[in-house]
This record gives C-alpha cells, structure tokens and sequence, in this order.
C-alpha cells in the first residue's frame, strides 16, 4: 500500500500549491506520468477531480481575504467553461502517446516562460492595492 | 458588454481550453492574462484564478468521466491529500513571497516537460 500514501502525500503538497493558485495540478500531473506510471488521459481525469476538494477547501480563505475579484471571475467563468468543454472533448478523442507530448512540449514552454520571466512590479510587494 | 469584462472572458476562454485539453493547468495561462490584461495584483490574481478554475475543472471531469473511463478508485488518495494541502495552502496565502515560488516551481516544470518529451 505504500503507492497509495505516495499518492496522499504528492496531493497533498502539490495541493498547498494549487491553494495558491500557482499550478499545483500540472506539478501532480507530473508526478502522476513521470513517476507514478500512470497513463496521460487516466492522469488528466485524476487531475481535473483532484481540483474539486483542494480548490474547495482553499477558496473559502481567499474569498474571506477578499483576494477574489468577482467582477473579473465572472466573465472569465462563462467562456471558460465553453473553452474547457471543447479542450476536453478533444483531449478524450486523442491517441494518449500523442497527448503526452503535447503535455510535454506545454511544460517546457511554461517553464521556460516562469524562469526568464521579468519580476513584475507588483511581484514582491505582497498587497498593492487593486487597480 | 463592457471592455474589462471581454478581456476577462478572453482570459476565461483560453484558460479553459487549455485546463480541459490538459486536464489541469489552466491557471497558468490565466494568472499572466489576469495580472497583465485585466490589471489585477499578482495575489488578487491568484486567488481569482483558483475561483474560475474550479467551476471548469468540475465541468472537465464530468466529460472526462463520460468519455473515457475515469478511475475514482485510483484518485481517491489524491483528493483526500489535496483537500488538506488545498486548506493548508489558503491559510498560508496571505503571507507568501510570489517571486521566490514561481522560480523554483519553474525548475520543477522544465524537468517534468524535458521527461515527457525525450523518455
């Protein structure tokens, strides 16, 4: 049994990054392809479910923080669920060799992207005030 | 419909697809959106970002699950072990350095995509 506490504890600490919002999913989905050996569609579908407790149980913090703007999450949520249906019913339909490096080639993008990234000017200063 | 709004659904949009053909993931295309088209701060964006992606993750999942044989069995320890990280993470949100984690969360994602494409 001891994949199954493996798999507790990656959720769990990929799940303290997805409380922050910063991709903690695509750090489980990671784990899950690369060192789990778990097949790249089983691995998005463990992913997309995994999201539903760990964002549930950070959410409520952040909105009690009053960090979340509602004005801009509400459009944001109508397209995106449009957006989602069509990424995931494509997803569902292709070969998963094939999936996997898309997966790859996006991670690599990302992470080049994150590293070469100029800090912002609000990056470090943890509360400027909303624009 | 008002401009900041459209730049949200724009943002939205593409988080979206990206999060439903990758099965996560999608706040990493709208955290950048958020921060640089609707000029949101980096943390109001992050937590932003986790209320939009819930909803579609939730969506995803229900196709996921229809299209192609998800396993509950195999998430289970997953979701118990995100559902504590999650709570833990929305605790410790207020007083976090945002340019220090997106450094070493970058290393991590460049190893993870030079493994999927080349192993």
């Amino acid at each position: 049994m001891g994949a199954w506490w493996m798999a507790l504890l990656a959720g769990a600490a990929t799940g303290v990054l997805s409380g922050f919002g910063i991709g903690g999913g695509t750090l489980l989905l990671i784990y899950m392809t690369a060192f789990a050996g778990v097949d790249q569609h089983l691995a998005q579908g463990v992913n997309l479910l995994y999201f539903l407790p760990t964002a549930g149980a950070s959410l409520p913090a952040h909105l009690k923080n009053g960090f979340v703007d509602k004005k801009t999450a509400r459009p944001a949520i109508l397209a995106g669920l449009a957006g989602t249906a069509a990424g995931a019913w494509a997803a569902t339909a292709l070969d998963v060799e094939l999936l996997h490096r898309f997966f790859g080639g996006y991670l690599l993008y990302i992470g080049v992207r994150e590293l070469f990234r100029k800090p912002s000017a609000g990056a470090s200063s943890p509360d400027s005030p909303p624009k | 419909m008002q401009k900041s709004s459209l730049r949200a659904a724009m943002a939205g949009g593409a988080a979206g697809l990206v999060n439903g053909f990758f099965g996560g993931g999608g706040g990493m295309v709208l955290v950048p959106m958020l921060t640089g088209r609707c000029g949101l701060d980096q943390r109001r964006a992050f937590a932003t970002s986790v209320a939009v992606i819930l909803p579609l993750c939730a969506l995803s999942s229900v196709i996921y699950f229809f299209r192609g044989g998800l396993d509950l069995t195999a998430a289970l320890p997953y979701l118990l072990g995100g559902l504590a990280g999650g709570f833990l993470g929305g605790k410790l949100f207020k007083n976090l350095n945002m340019d220090w984690l997106r450094r070493g969360f970058a290393l991590l994602i460049l190893y993870g995509g030079v493994k999927s494409l080349f192993f």
